[in-house]
């Protein structure tokens, strides 16, 4: 029986509710861009992008195109009031000095000591690193969003890494379409699982050992 | 005995020391003086530790300003072009050596160049303040003082004081006599009109050799103008690349922040060997950095420079297409064995050239710990966390695209533009500047200005009508 796994907008939905308001928060390439579109009112965060922006507003509507204004992904920003522009070597001294509260990442696989690797599909032989290694030192809190498993359907959340590191005992969260795992000290706990999804299938596809939280609940929204 | 120089003229024969467009700090005291006499024509930028550059004259009484003040909290007046800068800008600016002189005053210079004057023994703490790192950093030391202390040689054998600098001092301006810092000693230069030089070696400790006929001083400064920094065309400011030259470029990696000009005439221009640092090499015609207006065109990037075979090898921190199925030209030579890459983190690398630029020769930073970014590299564990050392980089030319320019060469940048393009700018023996809007010295507010003009020393002005676009069939 294949059952249904949640669309990648309610990966990001999920993923928002961890955002607290006013925090300044750096999203990641693919699902974690859509986190954006979940926030809003009184949970509205300053978004830090490495493009040397902070408090960006939403995207340009194709008429408003400027090329001096993009983030991080190349996507082009519309010009809003209480941006700050600045440079990129001063947009990473943001991240490794401790002031962007959370980052949001795509992730390649996590460990079940939080270990990341995200940056590299060791059959390309060459990859970009681009921020995700900063971020994932600097930032204080790092959310990893992704699919569960991989195309081949093979588990993503694993006992080690096997493919190069992003970084080591960084990720504090994991949002799938399946689950949401806490990485702690003693490795992972299984907080929430996706709607008509038990425990013991999440781990079937799970190559790592998840811990079942004593209050275990569907995904919350 | 004749009449002493008066502080003025010593402050004026300084002056006359100070070549067209260099970088110069002025100490306490006397130093300060020696702005005044310095003719506008010169093109001198006058630094100060508490973060300006380019400043003048002291400001009419009555037209002070409490926010623009020099080190000694005297009022001056903004030199056109001057820029505002931060403390620690200021002393990046010494460390990385472009403080091209220092005029310090002095308590004590020794035959060997070595300079007292922070402290008094017996006369409270003292205040080294910026001496020291200014008598370290700068290139040429001059010392101005009095000759003597109520008959006492402050030109000794040796200094007796607590040290502001060992062997740094290169010229001594004095109320009697200019004296050259040698290798073999003291050498006596100038006199003063009706000193004779037995007159001046008696009021000396330290002998004084003439190795030439001692001339009289004279207060004339030339008008010597430097020439100026804007350039025709983009050919003309990368004419002398050479082959195997590290070029500091990229932006971002999209079209805004890209010195697509520059790139072109380098295209032209032929050097090959190259070294290219940058955030990326060339990925904007191969994904939504670089989208095409209308099709048939693509995007300016670093494909025009590796399809011509002048690229060698790169550092960068996002060097291939995020989509594998359209590589760039740069990861297809890559696949080839025709170029050779160091891929970065990208916060590492802004930090690398932040350094380059700053006088900082390498520096720990947590990124990358534990991962292959690591390997071969030394690691530190401080307060119980891993941390990578990492060196700084720097290149013989950097191409910076900016927003508007001066004459001055400080630079403006719009939007998310600026990114790289302010460390690279730093970090370059010779930065070249790619514009908008060029406007005389003295137009842009100081207050705004992110990149100061020391860094830049080409600017060419984007043509009119040009487009980061071409005609894929041009390639």
């Amino acid at each position: 029986m294949q059952k249904e796994r949640l669309p990648r907008d309610v990966i990001a939905m999920r993923v928002a509710k961890e955002l607290p308001a006013g925090a300044v928060v750096n999203l990641g390439i693919g699902i974690p861009t859509l986190v954006s579109n979940y926030l809003e009112g009184e949970q509205s965060v300053l978004y830090h992008s490495e493009s040397g922006v902070l408090n960006y507003g939403p995207l340009a509507e194709e008429h408003e195109k400027d090329y001096d204004l993009i983030n991080a992904g190349g996507q082009f920003l519309r010009w809003v009031p209480g941006m700050a522009f600045f440079s990129s070597d001063e947009a990473f001294a943001m991240i490794r000095g401790g002031h962007v509260e959370v980052t949001v990442l795509g992730a390649l696989q996590v460990s079940e000591h939080g270990d990341l690797a995200n940056w590299m599909l060791p059959q390309r032989g060459v990859g970009n690193i681009g921020g995700a290694m900063d971020l994932a030192v600097g930032a204080k809190r790092v959310i990893v969003a992704m699919e569960h498993t991989d195309r081949q359907n093979r588990p993503k959340v694993v006992k080690e890494c096997t493919f190069p590191l992003t970084g080591k005992g960084c990720v504090s969260l994991v949002v799938t379409d399946l689950a949401v795992i806490e990485v702690t000290p003693d490795g992972m706990v299984l907080r929430e699982v996706a709607p008509d999804w038990s425990a013991a299938e999440v781990q079937s596809l799970t190559e790592a050992k998840l811990q079942v939280a004593p209050d275990l609940r569907e995904y919350e929204l | 005995m004749a009449e002493r120089l008066s502080r003025e003229l010593m402050a004026l024969r300084v002056a006359a020391e100070l070549r067209p467009r260099e970088v110069v700090n002025l100490g306490i005291g006397m130093p300060t003086l020696v702005a005044n006499y310095v003719p506008d024509s010169r093109g001198v930028v006058m630094h100060s530790e508490n973060g300006i550059l380019g400043y003048g004259a002291y400001a009419a009484e009555g037209a002070e300003d409490l926010d623009l003040i020099n080190a000694r909290a005297e009022h001056v007046r903004w030199h056109p072009g001057g820029a505002a800068i931060s403390h620690t800008d200021a002393f990046s600016i010494v460390r990385s050596g472009r403080l091209d002189v220092a005029v310090l005053g002095a308590l004590q210079v020794s035959e060997r160049g070595d300079l007292a004057n922070w402290m008094v023994p017996g006369k409270g703490v003292g205040s080294p303040g910026g001496g020291l790192d200014m008598a370290a950093g700068a290139k040429r030391l001059i010392a101005i003082t009095e000759h003597s202390n109520q008959g006492k040689p402050k030109i000794l054998r040796e200094c007796s004081y607590p040290l502001t600098v060992a062997g740094r001092v290169n010229l001594i301006v004095t109320d009697i006599a200019v004296i050259e810092v040698t290798t073999q000693g003291l050498v006596l230069k100038e006199r003063a009109p009706g000193w004779s030089t037995g007159e001046i070696q008696s009021e000396t400790e330290a002998r004084l050799r003439q190795v030439a006929p001692v001339k009289e001083m004279e207060f004339i400064i030339p008008e010597t103008s430097p020439p100026g920094k804007v350039l025709p065309d983009a050919a003309a400011a990368v004419a002398d690349i050479p082959d195997g030259a590290t070029i500091l470029m990229d932006g971002f990696g999209g079209i805004g922040g890209m010195a697509h000009y520059l790139m072109l005439a380098l295209r032209d221009h032929g050097a090959r060997d190259l070294t290219v640092v940058g955030n990326t090499v060339g990925i904007a015609r191969v994904s939504t950095f670089g989208q095409p207006p209308s099709p048939g065109l693509q995007a300016i990037d670093h494909a025009i420079l590796v399809e011509k075979g002048q690229v060698k090898h790169a550092i960068a921190s996002f060097p291939v297409s995020p989509s594998p199925s359209r590589p760039s030209a740069f990861e297809q030579a890559y696949q080839r064995g025709e170029v050779t890459l160091e891929v970065v983190p990208q916060g590492t690398l802004a930090e690398r050239l932040r350094a380059g630029g700053a006088g900082v020769p390498a520096f720990f930073t947590p990124t990358g710990a534990g991962t292959v970014v690591a390997e071969g590299k030394e690691t530190k564990i401080i307060h119980g966390r891993e941390y990578v050392l990492e060196q700084a980089i720097r290149g013989d030319y950097a191409f910076i695209r900016a927003h508007k320019a001066d004459t001055a060469g400080n630079l403006v940048y719009r939007g998310t533009s600026r990114n790289f393009n302010a460390a690279m700018a730093t970090a370059a023996r010779i930065t070249i500047a790619e514009v908008n809007e060029i406007v005389e010295a003295g137009a842009l507010d100081p207050d705004e200005i992110v990149t100061p003009g020391l860094y830049v020393d080409r600017i060419v002005q984007r043509p009119e009508g040009f487009s980061p676009f071409r005609p894929v069939e041009e390639g």
